[in-house]
């Protein structure tokens, strides 16, 4: 009898154990609301009751969420009126820049975005580890003696090069190419794409009629196509081979590219209003009309099949027609500064309730995980997509499927950048079993080539000196919209000489804006 | 000053208190109707002044619009010091001296022309039909010209398929965007603005007419003794208003039809504040210091022509 009491007070006392070992592996949250505020936020979407992703995202980290869109082109004016307002949302993507760099370290000194706490690397391992690849991470660390951004890293597992290459690429017909009788290749210098434009604009090889438009850029396209595909520092200062510092704006390269910009304008190839097109009209005329033979667009890996199936089903052309290609300048050589391996930064409100940092902590604790990484593009594991028997990611939809997309086209209208994501999508793209295979190493060949044509002088690494350098004299330089004053002597020259005379006139009168920065750079 | 006349002044004082405090407790139905719009002004623009102590700090925003450190006219020398900033003043004087020379008239012509409309129904048609523009936020109206003055818009299809002459993009020159200004505000405004007017003709007493038309006048010569004489009053106050606005207004306008062929005829102070204070790196105290220099130029501006119209036609804004 004793013997009996006693197992099963053994078994009770184990089944006990066991259920507070269960509970406390088993994360019981609190139901807390999280208010952010970002880009990529999809407008008017109810991500509380939106799709399945968004559900078990909320579900799994118990919160009611409360996003809020910022427009892309009102990015760092609306959230940085926000915070400066200390009306800033609980978690916030912030546009991180050389450009913004002098606003995040306004907040900082002063006290408004949170300072993460001390052991937060050891808390959320995950998250520092995808913390240390960004460079910028560790270096505002040190900087601020203590970390208030998290950036977001563009690459973790398949970190394309050092420098970081951009993904932008050249959008451009290939059936039209073809017809007109030039080699499809992966990559084109300046010249070369204007050459094909002017042959499309005289043979018309898609029967399009009045409304062809050989190249189509909005005013910004057109400036990164022309000027800063030609000149690496076209919009900023830098150390020439002298030591010393000059600006980029009075650098030959950047004249040069101004006199493509405006061939291309005098002669009709490149849309005759590109000025008044806005946000993704240009994207429009070569994705959605079918009108346009070339653009200069995002060549994202994660995009790169999505942006063909669109394509083909807006335009009733066959995807393979829709080429993506490096932009060379007239040199030959790939021209940027290093795109440093992150893209938008999170931070808190320092306000922020401990328990709605540290469930976002968890989730971005997540979405950097072997097992939650894949999610944040791929949808739901053990319905979209699984791992093998070897730890392989395979995908259990139809080919085809469109996982991420608009509302109405998509199946999850929430995968993307905002629930949580601190790895972004070039990543996984490139392991991604749902884009064809043939596409992510189309990507792959793409980032190699921008490595092969890179130059040391024309492909270069962050000069952190400056980017990090924000005086009241630097502060007020970068205010100089160089796209739209580059435009501005394009649309407003007569010819060839008058745009160089215009140009000159535009550096010398800019001349009381740069010459304190560059007494500043060169002591 | 002497003890006695110190006392009389304060005996001054206190009576215009006191017959304040009466006036208004007489008519204090009067004085509650107008309270609202009080607060208004008090809430929105009295009270923000004191914001205008940002141009002579260096601003910190956990520290406040009072806690921020005094800098001096540091903010003022950095404005002068940016090139686009004087070409921006020079921008705003020219559009809106253009917009007082053709933009303010048409709205009193327009009421005249209203006035001699003597069928009720046909009148209030041709209201509505000028009143409905005001309306239309500035964005719609900047796409419809796009539709009308676009490469493939209307006048440029018109043109091409009855002259076969080549498109034009009447939106990226230059030269043609302060008409466009012009047109699209008198288009938008002028309806609007003349609902002042109308009533001002309203208030004119009626006999004045029956008189003249007895002494045998024509309409234009009625129209010119009397109702334009009628309205002057109306006229010099809103022209004295306008020429208060010579340095601001008309942001949204500009924003929306201006784009980078044209912005070098086309960053008003208005779109250069804009844009330093959130196309570039956010600086409020950098923005204060231009809002600042603008809203003093416009009060020499406002007191200058009150006084140039009381010398020239008697009248002003107060008198």
């Amino acid at each position: 009898m004793r013997g009996t009491k006693r197992l099963i007070c053994l078994i009770l006392a184990a089944i006990l154990s066991l259920g507070l070992a269960m509970g406390a592996l088993a994360q019981d949250y609190e139901r807390v609301t999280i208010t952010y505020t970002g880009p990529q936020v999809v407008a008017g979407y109810d991500y509380n009751t939106g799709d399945e992703y968004s559900k078990f995202i909320l579900d799994k980290f118990n919160f009611e969420f409360q996003p809020t869109n910022v427009p892309w082109g009102e990015w760092n004016s609306m959230l940085s009126t926000w915070i400066m307002s200390q009306d800033m949302t609980d978690v916030a993507n912030f546009n991180y820049g050389d450009g913004t760099h002098a606003d995040a370290s306004n907040f900082v000194s002063q006290g408004l975005i949170k300072r993460l706490p001390d052991d937060w690397k050891t808390r959320w391992p995950g998250v520092a580890k995808v913390y240390e690849t960004t460079s910028l991470g560790p270096m505002l660390e040190e900087l601020y003696g203590g970390t208030y951004f998290i950036p977001r890293a563009r690459f973790f597992y398949n970190l394309p090069g050092q420098p970081l290459a951009n993904h932008w690429s050249v959008w451009v017909r290939s059936d039209w190419v073809e017809a007109v009788g030039k080699e499809v290749k992966n990559h084109y210098t300046i010249p070369e794409l204007l050459e094909i434009a002017q042959l499309i604009k005289d043979q018309d090889p898609g029967n399009v009629g009045p409304a062809l438009v050989p190249m189509s850029m909005d005013n910004g396209n057109a400036a990164r196509f022309f000027v800063e595909a030609n000149s690496t520092y076209w919009d900023t200062f830098y150390k020439g081979e002298d030591g010393k510092y000059a600006w980029g704006a009075a650098a030959p390269e950047t004249l040069e590219g101004l006199k493509l910009w405006y061939k291309a304008y005098s002669t009709g190839i490149l849309d005759p209003e590109y000025y008044l097109l806005t946000y993704e009209k240009d994207m429009e005329k070569f994705q959605t009309l079918g009108t346009a033979g070339i653009s200069y667009l995002g060549g994202q890996t994660a995009d790169m099949e999505n942006y063909r199936i669109l394509f083909e089903r807006r335009t009733g052309v066959d995807a393979s027609a829709f080429l993506m290609a490096t932009l060379l300048g007239a040199d030959g050589h790939y021209h940027q500064r290093d795109l440093i391996n992150f893209w938008g930064a999170v931070c808190f409100s320092p306000d922020v309730d401990d328990a709605v940092f540290e469930r976002w902590m968890d989730l971005m604790e997540f979405t950097s995980s072997k097992e939650g990484y894949p999610g944040t593009q791929m949808g739901l594991k053990g319905v979209d997509w699984d791992f093998d028997a070897n730890g392989e990611i395979v995908s259990l939809v139809e080919p085809g499927t469109l996982l991420a997309g608009a509302v109405g086209e998509g199946k999850y209208p929430s995968l993307g950048h905002v629930l949580g994501s601190v790895i972004l999508w070039d990543d996984l793209a490139f392991d991604n079993p749902n884009i064809a295979k043939e596409y992510r190493e189309e990507s792959r060949a793409l980032y190699a080539n921008r490595y092969e044509f890179g130059a040391p002088d024309t492909f270069v690494s962050a000069d952190w000196n400056l980017w990090l350098n924000f005086t009241d004299n630097l502060r007020r330089a970068r205010g100089i919209d160089y796209g739209v004053e580059y435009s501005n002597l394009v649309t407003n020259a007569s010819s060839e000489e008058d745009l160089v005379a215009r140009y000159n006139a535009w550096i010398e009168s800019q001349m009381s804006l740069v010459q304190p920065v560059l007494d500043e750079l060169n002591p | 000053m002497s003890a006695s006349s110190h006392d009389a002044q304060m005996r001054g004082f206190k009576g215009y208190f006191r017959n304040l405090g009466r006036g208004i407790l007489k008519y204090k139905e009067k004085y509650l109707l107008i309270l609202p719009g009080l607060t208004w002004y008090a809430v929105f623009a009295y009270i923000p002044i004191f914001g205008l102590s940002l141009a002579f700090k260096k601003y910190i925003a956990r520290l406040g619009l009072f806690g921020s450190p005094w800098i001096g006219f540091s903010n003022f020398q950095n404005v002068f010091a940016d090139p686009a900033f004087l070409q921006s003043i020079f921008t705003t004087l020219k559009i809106n001296a253009g917009r007082l020379l053709f933009v303010f008239p048409f709205p009193i012509f327009l009421a005249l022309v209203l006035n001699e409309v003597r069928l009720g129904r046909p009148k209030k048609i041709l209201q509505s039909v000028f009143t409905f523009p005001h309306f239309l936020s500035w964005v719609i109206v900047a796409s419809i010209m796009v539709n009308i003055l676009g490469q493939r818009g209307l006048v440029n299809s018109f043109m091409g398929g009855v002259f076969g002459a080549k498109p034009v993009s009447f939106l990226g020159i230059p030269s043609y965007f302060l008409p466009i200004v012009y047109l699209t505000d008198i288009w938008k405004s002028a309806g609007w603005s003349a609902i002042i007017y109308m009533a001002a003709i309203a208030g004119i007493d009626t006999e004045q007419y029956e008189a003249a038309e007895i002494d045998g006048t024509t309409r234009l010569q009625r129209m010119w003794y009397i109702t334009l004489p009628g309205i002057k009053s109306t006229i010099v106050v809103l022209l004295i208003l306008a020429m208060g606005y010579l340095m601001s207004g008309g942001f949204d306008q500009i924003f929306n039809l201006s784009n980078p062929a044209t912005i070098r005829v086309a960053e008003t102070l208005d779109m250069y504040i804009y844009r330093i204070t959130f196309r570039g790196s956010v600086d409020f105290s950098f923005s204060a210091a231009v809002a600042l220099f603008r809203s003093v130029i416009n009060l020499v501006l406002l007191f200058s022509a009150d006084r140039i119209m009381r010398r020239v036609s008697g009248s002003g804004l107060l008198a």
